[in-house]
């Protein structure tokens, strides 16, 4: 397309891993529709972001052996989650047949969808028992000589209600049969109907083709089949049986919660609620059909039986039996690798990427990133200080689409929304998944964001959120010639203190929002072991969420009754898969920010930001020494790229109700924040006019210091936009001289006051 | 929920009120006085006309108008006839359009 300006996604990639150690290896996969070569240059990021308001772009291409031009081509992306269960004698053996399970469809009459299957479309072989694109359950079987028969409901399901839903083929008469029952039948709500087709007798099914939940084979690729007409919705307590058995006896199969192994009928009882936070779903009938789950759907969700006794799937499984799946999920793209860079033992750590580079004949220049992150080498750590890079937050925003979805940010801006060639790239191509802020098609919230795939926002010359604004502290930095490593908060997670014990002091950036309770252990342990952390942010420590155990760089979030949420689960859904952990904020996990930091979430504010006055404590012995060159009068940081303005975006407050220490110093507030400061809904609990940043000064962004244990302490800024006004006037402001002083001063081994 | 409905915002709005216009020609990105708020908050989040964005060309220095199609996975419209060179002259072309829009009178510049 040519619009003038920069093309930043005629062709996408992603890393993997998406860090790593000097020495070790990242391989790059690429896809373009319309390049058919381009050129590789790795770059080390020092500003990320090309907003002439701040830093500008500074990228410092680093000598590399897989620079250069390279051809590459185009790798489709095939979204949608189902289970796979290998093919067995069993299953092809299988003459007369019952399946069935309850069924709570989210997007019924839009598209053929599959419930279960063991069918291929190229052939039109096999059986398939699923919703039609008019939204009514259907039983279709096929020879493979492309005569089909299937017999149909009379009436279309609804969406949001559960059913029981079943398909039943007679091999002696050709007979087919499907049966639905509302589990709720009153007040209009009932679609309980039944259809009955003839179709050939004594049947032969085919071979190798695997029996998918959730979607059938396309009949490419047996052994890691391509699937089509993905299912929306949940799916509890599926069953296969070979007989034809009544809706009533077919029922009775599927509410058991122990289907008995032993039953001769029973050729498989698929059990969702075993290992939830796993990749493969459990047969216990006596044939152990096992399968594997493909792009990662929810678990841990609420089954047809759910009845709130329990609201935690680990007190009660039998309630969580069901899986929800999407046909817009995307966990991996799949892609094959491009190339791989063997990261020289001698490059430094930071930020990095791939620039992909063309100039087509019919459109504008191509710069495209791909970005990547190099860690400090565990065995040789060569700073004092380390910067925490958020991996679960870049994660959590992955290619957010919401604000194109929702009426509201044009309000919440209070100005138009300015879309990039990357929003424009979203708003067409929501195959390649979106981030934890968005809904799926069918309105459920995305739940688990992962790396593999093309990730838009979080790569030099994105929107500036979370990753560009970072990058103005790595400017800053190394203009001060500061010397610093880079961990993860993954290594925290993963490895727990041991990925901060090396460090005096610890800088996490401008938005380290998602925090699991490894990553959140690990920096309090820190700073109770004599550890200085400078929090640079703001809504920092605010969702607690878990990383995968097996799969590298993939979180799972939950949002449930508060906290900004773009979207609410359903109830009795708040605790993660992935761990069993309730998910929602850390307050309503009994740790709120203040506890950690000093200061929490209150308030967003994305019209104007503000400049911070200094306090009276400013001036206390304990803490003047951060203000060493900076006036009595002076207003920190009422300067900045974003909004002009230290204060702004997302705020922290200080709150002793919520555990800011009785050690703590608040040095500076920013509390003039104008109507534009909108309150988050935990900070209250009725609503009143009143509550905004120009009525209220508890809207605000505190700035804090207090010392803890063993000589360490804590600085905390409580604000997304303070990181970009490092920059202003040429790095000769208030909000850098403060900066350096509490660095340099956390970086002195002696005792803080 | 109350938040996602465009429909759902009906402050009335008085076309005779040219004040108001005038209050936002002068300074668009505000602050405004009370009564301005409610409007544009009526012209933003009904957005009467269509959906409107700013699509960057240039970062900094050069804008187009867009209107989403409000369907996932359909492509942004992008108005190529209609530029702007600054925030506040995109500003005030869009708050004439839904002005119009929804009160059937121009705004002659
Ligand atoms: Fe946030």
């Amino acid at each position: 397309m040519r619009l003038g300006g920069i093309d930043t996604t005629s062709i996408l990639g992603y890393a993997a891993p998406l860090a790593v150690e000097p020495g070790g290896q990242v391989a790059f996969h690429l896809s373009s529709d319309s390049l058919q070569k381009v050129d590789v240059t790795v770059v080390r990021v020092r500003c990320g972001d090309p907003d002439p308001a701040g830093p500008g772009l500074k990228l410092v291409p680093m000598a590399s052996p897989v620079n250069g031009p390279r051809a590459v081509s185009h790798q489709p992306i095939r979204t949608g989650s189902c289970a796979v269960i290998a093919d067995r004698p069993a299953l092809r053996d299988l003459a007369s047949f019952t399946v069935g399970c309850f069924l709570w469809p989210t997007l019924p009459g839009t598209a053929a969808q599959t419930i279960l299957s063991r069918w291929r479309d190229d052939r039109q072989a096999g059986w398939r028992l699923g919703l039609d694109a008019s939204g009514h359950l259907e039983l279709a079987v096929g020879d493979g000589t492309g005569a089909v028969a299937s017999a149909r409901s009379a009436r279309p399901v609804l969406a949001r209600e559960w059913l029981f839903v079943c398909g039943s083929y007679d091999a002696a008469t050709g007979q087919l049969a499907v049966h639905q029952i509302s589990l709720d039948p009153q007040a209009g709500r009932d679609r309980s109907s039944h259809g009955l087709a003839k179709g050939g007798a004594g049947l032969a099914w085919p071979q190798d083709v695997p029996l998918v939940i959730a979607a059938r084979c396309t009949g490419e690729a047996l052994d890691a089949p391509r699937t089509a007409a993905h299912f929306d919705g949940k799916i509890d307590r599926p069953r296969l049986c070979r007989a034809t058995l009544e809706p009533g006896a077919m029922r009775a199969q599927c509410e058991r919660i122990n289907p008995a192994p032993g039953d001769p009928d029973l050729l498989a009882a698929w059990d969702f609620s075993i290992d939830i936070p796993g990749l493969t779903v459990q047969d216990r009938s006596a044939h152990r059909l096992h399968g594997r789950l493909v792009q990662v759907p929810a678990r841990g969700v609420t089954g047809a039986n759910w009845d709130g006794t329990a609201n935690d799937w680990r007190a009660l499984p039998a309630h969580y039996g069901a899986i929800h799946f999407c046909a817009d999920d995307m966990a991996d793209c799949g892609w094959s690798a491009d190339f791989t860079l063997d990261v020289p033992t001698d490059w430094p750590a930071g930020y990095y990427a791939v620039r992909l580079a063309a100039t087509p004949a019919d459109g504008d220049p191509v710069e495209s990133y791909v970005g990547f992150f190099v860690r400090s080498p565990r065995a040789r750590p060569a700073a004092k200080l380390a910067i925490v890079v958020p991996i679960a937050t870049y994660l959590a925003y992955a290619n957010g689409a919401l604000r194109m979805d929702q009426v509201h940010a044009e309000s919440m801006l209070e100005g138009l929304m300015v879309l990039s060639r990357d929003d424009l790239y979203l708003q067409a191509h929501r195959e390649v998944g979106l981030s934890t802020y968005d809904t799926h098609a069918d309105g459920s919230g995305w739940r688990v964001s992962g790396s593999r795939r093309p990730i838009l926002n979080m790569r030099p010359r994105c929107n500036t959120f979370n990753y560009g604004n970072d990058t103005h502290l790595i400017d800053w930095l190394e203009e001060k010639g500061i010397d610093y490593d880079v961990v993860t908060d993954e290594d925290l997670h993963r490895e727990g203190l041991a990925a901060l014990r090396p460090y005096r002091c610890v800088m996490t950036l401008s938005h380290p929002e998602y925090y699991s309770r490894e990553m959140w252990d690990a920096l309090d342990s820190y700073q109770r072991a004599g550890g200085r952390h400078m929090y640079l942010g703001g809504n920092g420590f605010y969702w607690r969420i878990a990383f995968h155990r097996d799969l590298a760089n993939v979180i799972e979030v939950r949002r449930d009754v508060t906290g900004v949420r773009t979207w609410e689960g359903e109830a009795g859904e708040a605790h993660l898969a992935f761990t069993g952990e309730a998910g929602g904020l850390w307050r309503s996990n009994g740790r709120a920010p203040q506890r950690l930091v000093g200061v929490g979430f209150d308030a967003q504010v994305f019209d104007r930001s503000a400049g911070y006055r200094r306090l009276p404590a400013s001036h206390d012995p304990r803490a003047a020494w951060m203000f060493e060159g900076i006036g009595a009068d002076e207003m920190i940081g009422n300067f900045g790229a974003r909004n002009g303005g230290a204060a702004g975006l997302e705020i922290d407050r200080a709150d002793p109700s919520l555990g800011s220490p009785p050690g703590m110093l608040l040095v500076a507030s920013a509390d003039r924040i104008g109507y534009g400061g909108m309150p988050a809904p935990e900070e209250f609990r009725t609503f009143h006019r009143g509550l905004d940043g120009e009525q209220n000064a508890r809207v605000r962004a505190d700035l804090v210091y207090f010392p803890t244990a063993q000589g360490g302490g804590v600085f905390s800024t409580g604000s997304i936009a303070w990181v970009t006004a490092l920059s202003h006037n040429r790095y000769d402001n208030n909000v850098s001289r403060l900066m350096e002083n509490v660095v340099r001063r956390f970086l002195d081994p002696a005792p803080l006051p | 929920m109350l938040n996602n409905d465009p429909d759902s915002a009906h402050y009335p709005i008085d076309a005779s009120r040219r004040d108001l216009v005038e209050e936002f020609r002068r300074a668009p990105k505000g602050p405004h006085s009370r009564e301005l708020q409610m409007v544009l908050h009526r012209l933003r989040w009904e957005s009467p006309g269509g959906r409107y964005v700013l699509v960057t060309v240039e970062p900094g220095k050069r804008w187009v108008l867009g209107r989403l199609p409000g369907v996932r996975g359909a492509p942004v419209e992008l108005m190529r006839n209609k530029t702007y060179e600054s925030l506040a002259a995109a500003e005030w072309d869009v708050f004439k359009l839904r002005w119009e829009a929804l009160t059937g009178q121009a705004i002659e510049d």
